[in-house]
């Protein structure tokens, strides 16, 4: 039996046993963790969350398995990134019942494109590295709680603002922080893409090193390479966590004079205990990692 | 000119440059220095594998000490030391007093030492990777390390120096040492001891495995080249050094990885020596060449 | 030159072998200070072994030896197969190891360790050999060189093993009138001998083994057609099944 006829299987099982009692928690599902973070704001104890892809999981090598497609099925909605962030969702979704509501949290947000090395181009999944995006995020996800739970309309609404005012307060701080960083040092060199948007929004230039190769063995070519670039476009860091030398890294940011930054947060939360537990903790650990790279 | 100043383009500017490059330089010579001369005596105590399995010994101290310190100099150093010494120490007294000959020995204690070290590794709930983790960089020598190689380079040509004599008879006739001296056990064990520390101090700038080939290789290209004891260990450190240089040279122009394009240029180097050397090169069969009058 | 200490060994119920199998058992007896003796016997009869024991390589199964002077120096010609002929060392330099004891491990080798080399490899005659590499060298000459060493350890007990296997007949003269100038000297020889006729023109005193002793004495003594036979009628092969040997001394 394949993924698609169990699931439709356990979802009539499932639609047999009965509703929701009015009393008893919304089950949703997020499709990974800045998601579930978002939604628990809003939603807060009416709300009962499952995440497919956890904190520091990784989206992009996420297999989607049997039992996911059985959480959706029980599930009143599935929020998703959308703009291909999670590719395996259409095979997830056709697998899973069709009574559950898919919402897509980026609709009504203006999406960027990035290009490839070797022309393609599609669109840049990130959206929540610019805050502004978020607040668009968490609106949509307002609305569709209250259409799936009229009820509970007075909360959400009045956790949504709650929750927006202080995502207005973070992109104040963002941007407070990047101002009293002199404006020729809003530069660094990162292996990351994740970082399309912030880089608009914000006016940090996301430098991607030359051809450095991030696996074991660093050339001496791709040494030098990074080193000139640095010296010669003045980048005051250098964000290379996945240089698995530390020691190389160190050599690097010596010998060019950069420094090297800490971890950066992109596609996922930190576990609860980490410092970047919730989309506004993380947020507020890479510009607070950023600006200690970046001042002089 | 423009020939000169293209040579000098390819070659030579890349050090002027770069700090970096030029600290790989003097790291990878300052562990010909060691190395060179050591693996001339494996090859004629026709030892040449036991680096090998040293550096297989090794590998678990270094991830001890790793795990215990993190990438720290002085414990990695100290936990390779430790394990390298102590699978030397048994591997000697096992020959000495019983009927197991030096392989069976050396052979048995570091496939002890290794299994040791991955359940160890594994019991504390590392997934590291130890070849990776242990892996060095030349790339990325800081100044506590080249001082590390450059002190191991020191130590080990004066412990040369010091037991060159012993070591020599050793290699020729130890039944004679025995008879004459009570050292030949102090000098054997004294000769590993240095293997174990260039070993160490290599897998720091080369990691391990290819630390065992700057020892190797080298000696066996100078074979080909003299038929003196001094002269193939002087020949050995040469080729090191110029290994050293062109790997590290070859790797800034086409940008491969630094450690292993210098064992490359070292196995090239032996691979002509096979063929053109001075002695016993290949070709030399091939070419007619007088013999003298008496 | 150093005077010649004269030192006598002293065998006791001697049982020498491997894996508790008597290469030789029961040996008594004393090599005399100064004597010359050779050692023979059949294949497998423990004479090399007994040289071993009396250097010091090989620890006893049962009884004892003894120096009559502990801190007397032990010189020993093994069988020239223990050498590693292909390691790259002159002729000068395998002499020179010799004077280990005077060199010292810091030593180098100076004119008069250079002159003493010269001159050993003169007497056996090897002058001019000082550079060339020992894998060069015929059996012979090889020999020559190890007799070469032995001379400049200027020991006081000699041990030589089977010294003169695949050597051609001048040189075998040639050695054994250096042998017999040693023993002039005062020194204790004690030579393992396959060629008897070799061991009666020049061996005082003789020594029979065949895995136990057959007769131990004055060569003419020992020499004997009898005594000859007993020793062929040896077994060299070890008994899987022997008992314990319940022999006396």
């Amino acid at each position: 039996m394949d993924i698609k006829s169990s699931g439709i299987i356990i979802s009539i099982i499932l639609m047999l046993i009965g509703p929701v009692k009015a009393d008893e928690k919304i089950q949703v599902v997020a499709s990974f963790s800045i998601l579930t973070d978002l939604i628990q704001e809003i939603g807060g104890d009416r709300v009962s969350v499952d995440t497919l892809v956890g904190p520091e999981q990784d989206a992009h090598v996420f297999n989607p398995a049997p039992k996911d497609a059985v959480r959706i099925a029980q599930s009143k909605l599935v929020f998703l990134n959308g703009l291909g962030f999670e590719g395996w969702m259409e095979r997830l979704v056709k697998s899973a019942a069709s009574k559950t509501k898919l919402i897509i949290v980026t609709s009504g947000i203006k999406p960027h494109s990035r290009k490839y090395k070797n022309g393609y181009e599609d669109l840049d999944p990130h959206a929540w590295q610019d805050v502004r995006n978020i607040r668009i995020y968490a609106a949509n996800i307002t609305e569709a709680l209250i259409a799936i739970d009229p009820a509970g309309k007075i909360t959400y609404e009045n956790n949504f603002y709650r929750y927006d005012a202080n995502l207005t307060s973070l992109d104040a701080f963002i941007r407070s922080s990047i101002i009293a960083i002199p404006s020729e040092r809003r530069k660094i060199v990162t292996t990351h893409d994740a970082f399309g948007y912030f880089e608009q929004a914000y006016g940090v230039s996301m430098i991607a090193p030359q051809g450095v190769s991030t696996e074991s063995e660093a050339s001496a070519k791709d040494v030098a390479t990074i080193i000139r670039q640095v010296k010669s476009e003045h980048i005051p860091a250098i964000f290379i966590e996945n240089i698995s030398d530390p020691r190389l890294a160190e050599q690097i940011a010596k010998e060019s004079g950069a420094k090297i930054g800490g971890k950066l947060y992109s596609d996922a939360l930190s576990n609860e205990n980490g410092p970047a537990g919730t989309y506004i903790t993380m947020m507020e650990t890479n510009i607070r990692e950023l600006t200690k790279a970046m001042m002089p | 000119m423009n020939t000169l100043m293209l040579f000098y383009e390819m070659s030579i500017s890349p050090f002027a440059e770069f700090a970096f490059m030029r600290r790989a330089l003097v790291g990878a010579m300052a562990l010909s220095l060691g190395a060179g001369p050591i693996g001339v005596f494996l090859m004629l105590r026709r030892m040449s594998l036991v680096g090998d399995a040293m550096a297989h010994a090794i590998l678990p101290g270094a991830a001890l000490g790793y795990l215990i310190a993190g990438l720290s100099l002085g414990f990695m150093t100290a936990g390779g030391l430790v394990a390298g010494f102590v699978v030397a120490l048994l591997a000697g007294l096992v020959t000495r007093l019983t009927v197991l000959k030096e392989d069976a020995a050396l052979a048995s204690f570091y496939l002890i030492s290794l299994a040791g070290g991955v359940v160890l590794v594994s019991l504390r709930g590392s997934n590291v990777d130890l070849l990776h983790v242990l892996f060095g960089s030349v790339l990325a020598l800081d100044d506590p390390t080249l001082l590390l190689l450059a002190s191991s380079a020191t130590v080990s040509l004066v412990t040369l120096a010091i037991l060159f004599r012993p070591l020599v008879l050793e290699c020729v006739d130890p039944l004679f040492l025995r008879t004459v001296s009570q050292s030949s056990g102090v000098t054997h064990l004294g000769f590993l001891a240095l293997v174990v520390l260039n070993l160490v101090a290599g897998f720091h700038a080369l990691g391990t495995l290819l630390s065992v080939g700057l020892m190797m290789l080298p000696a066996f290209a100078a074979r080909f080249w003299t038929s003196t004891l001094e002269g193939m260990l002087a020949m050995a450190t040469l080729i090191g050094f110029i290994s050293s240089y062109l790997g590290i040279i070859a790797s800034y122009h086409a940008g491969t990885p630094t450690g292993p394009t210098i064992i490359l240029c070292a196995g090239v180097i032996y691979l002509i020596s096979i063929l053109i050397g001075g002695r016993n090169g290949l070709l030399l069969r091939f070419i007619p060449r007088k013999h003298l009058a008496a | 030159m150093r005077p010649i200490r004269s030192a006598s060994i002293h065998l006791h119920d001697l049982t020498l072998g491997y894996d508790r199998h008597p290469a030789v058992h029961h040996l008594n007896g004393t090599f005399a200070a100064g004597s010359l003796t050779a050692v023979v016997g059949p294949n497998g009869a423990g004479k090399s072994t007994l040289l071993k024991s009396i250097i010091g390589t090989l620890e006893p199964l049962g009884g004892s030896l003894s120096l009559s002077l502990p801190s007397a120096r032990v010189a020993y010609l093994p069988q020239s197969a223990d050498l590693e002929r292909d390691f790259p060392i002159s002729v000068e330099d395998l002499v020179a190891m010799g004077l280990w004891r005077t060199i010292g491990i810091f030593g180098s080798t100076t004119r008069a360790v250079r002159a003493k080399v010269t001159d050993a490899l003169g007497k056996v005659g090897l002058a001019g050999f000082e550079t060339r590499l020992v894998g060069t060298l015929s059996g012979g000459q090889m020999q020559r060189v190890l007799y070469a060493r032995l001379m400049v350890q200027d020991a006081d007990v000699i041990l030589i093993d089977e010294p003169f296997a695949a050597i051609d007949t001048k040189t075998v003269l040639d050695l054994m009138n250096l042998v017999k100038h040693w023993h002039q000297e005062g020194r204790t020889i004690i030579a393992v001998l396959h060629d008897m006729a070799l061991a009666s023109d020049f061996f005082p005193d003789c020594l029979m083994l065949a895995r136990e002793p057959v007769a131990w004495g004055v060569a003419a003594d020992v020499l004997t057609e009898s005594n000859l036979a007993k020793a062929r009628s040896m077994i060299e092969a070890y008994d899987p099944s022997a008992d314990f040997c319940e022999r006396a001394a």
